[in-house]
């Protein structure tokens, strides 16, 4: 089960940071369902050939998060209560990152904000039509 | 974290006769942590090692590990592998398994076994008649079946083929998982960048980098150019102080940025360049930037 999470260490972005990101987008997805156990620090560490250290940060952070629960000798769990608001969040962060990278890849091509923005408003009237509330 | 160091250099520094091939190097790791140092060859990195564990005597400063200077007491708990191979070469790898038994208390016959089929070695051949890339698996399994607290590894992948080199990586990770210490040197870049909390770059044997991976990541962004014809002149780019280093290939303009990434990329629009990006460093890069771009790489980078 920890094959389903990668990281890329010659990335600018903190190995702990990706490792987060994985996680809720996992939980986001129902890849990892209420409940399930996630890889103990070791074992992780070792599947992505990276600093223990690191993956005990991030499991830290997603714990903090309210991600998921740890305990002493037994592992860590993904939260089985307030799944529903706790993925609410997780989607949330998921799609701040997707759209994040959209944005920023808009502004590396050199567009302007006012234009980034009605390309963006041309996204948003494309997929959620006008009418159709959620 | 406890506030005793693992490992603590304090202001070492190492003359032969005239030439100094470490100066005022202070270098603190965290127990618990996995540090990086990687230097061009000569940087200081072996002189270091060999000083910190009294193989040779520092002309001024303090080595100590775990609060104390070393002693023979010390090396119960901390393993080196040298850079150069110190074994026995008229002896066997069950020989010095033998004596390794006989010498540490935490000695882990059943470990010993396992690393030794891991790096499918012969026991029963003299550790003379083994490759290079053997003999620095050998100091390994030495070193990985003591169960030490602190490891000090000088390039431990030296002479490995790509599979081996995964295979101590793998045992730096565990050791590390398991609460030891280490301190490794290397100039496999992608290994440092991987495993290690913290990275520390000498160059002629002074520190000229020393941070987490992560915030030496963070400190530097690139700003690339790319033009339809020529890089143009840009004024005032080299002596810019936001900019650490401007690189002009063809038609890419390349500014290595300290801060304010998107002011820099700002400006270079200004000359109608077919593209404008900002991008994240990797551990190579921050390398190449502090030793120098004319600074060949040793063989085997990456």
């Amino acid at each position: 089960m920890a094959a389903i999470f990668t990281v890329d260490p010659r990335s600018g972005v903190p190995l702990y940071l990706q490792l987060i990101e994985q996680v809720k987008r996992a939980v986001a997805l129902g890849t990892l369902g209420p409940g399930e156990q996630l890889p103990t620090v070791k074992a992780l560490a070792l599947d992505l050939t990276i600093n223990p250290n690191t993956v005990a940060r991030a499991y830290r952070d997603l714990e903090h998060d309210g991600v998921i629960d740890t305990s002493p000798g037994r592992g860590s769990f993904v939260r089985l209560d307030g799944s529903v608001g706790k993925s609410r969040r997780a989607v949330d962060d998921v799609a701040r990152s997707v759209l994040g990278d959209a944005v920023r890849e808009a502004k590396t091509l050199g567009l302007a904000r006012e234009r980034a923005a009605e390309i963006f408003g041309e996204q948003l009237d494309r997929w959620f039509p006008a009418g159709e509330k959620e | 974290m406890s506030s005793t160091y693992a490992i603590a250099i304090r202001d070492f520094t190492k003359r032969y006769g005239s030439f100094e091939a470490v100066s005022s190097l202070t270098l603190e790791v965290e127990p618990g942590s996995i540090c990086g140092l990687l230097g061009p060859n000569g940087s200081g990195k072996t002189t270091t090692f060999k000083c910190l564990l009294n193989l040779a005597r520092p002309t001024s400063g303090t080595m100590q590990v775990e609060g104390a200077p070393v002693q023979p007491a010390t090396f119960e708990e901390l393993a080196y592998v040298p850079e150069r191979s110190a074994l026995y070469e008229w002896l066997t790898l069950a020989d010095h398994l033998e004596f390794n038994r006989r010498s540490y208390r935490k000695y882990d016959a059943k470990r010993a076994d396992e690393l030794v089929n891991l790096f499918r070695l012969e026991r029963k051949k003299k550790v003379g008649k083994l490759s290079k890339g053997q003999q620095t698996a050998v100091a390994l399994i030495l070193a990985f079946s003591i169960q030490p607290r602190i490891l000090v590894l000088d390039e431990p992948a030296s002479g490995l083929d790509p599979v081996f080199q995964r295979v101590v990586l793998d045992l730096i990770i565990e050791a590390a998982a398991g609460g030891a210490t280490i301190l490794f040197s290397s100039h496999q870049i992608g290994q440092v960048e991987r495993a290690a909390d913290r990275v520390a770059i000498l160059k002629n044997g002074r520190l000229i980098v020393d941070g987490t991976v992560d915030s030496l990541k963070g400190s530097e962004k690139v700003v690339e150019a790319i033009f339809d014809q020529a890089v143009p002149e840009v004024d005032g780019l080299t002596s810019d102080a936001r900019i650490r280093r401007v690189e002009r290939s063809g038609r890419i303009l390349r500014a290595y940025v300290k801060e304010d990434s998107d002011g820099i990329a700002r400006r270079l629009s200004e000359y109608s360049p077919k593209n404008v990006a900002v991008m994240d460093l990797n551990l190579e890069d921050i390398f190449i930037n502090a030793v120098g771009g004319e600074t060949a790489l040793p063989q085997g980078d990456r």
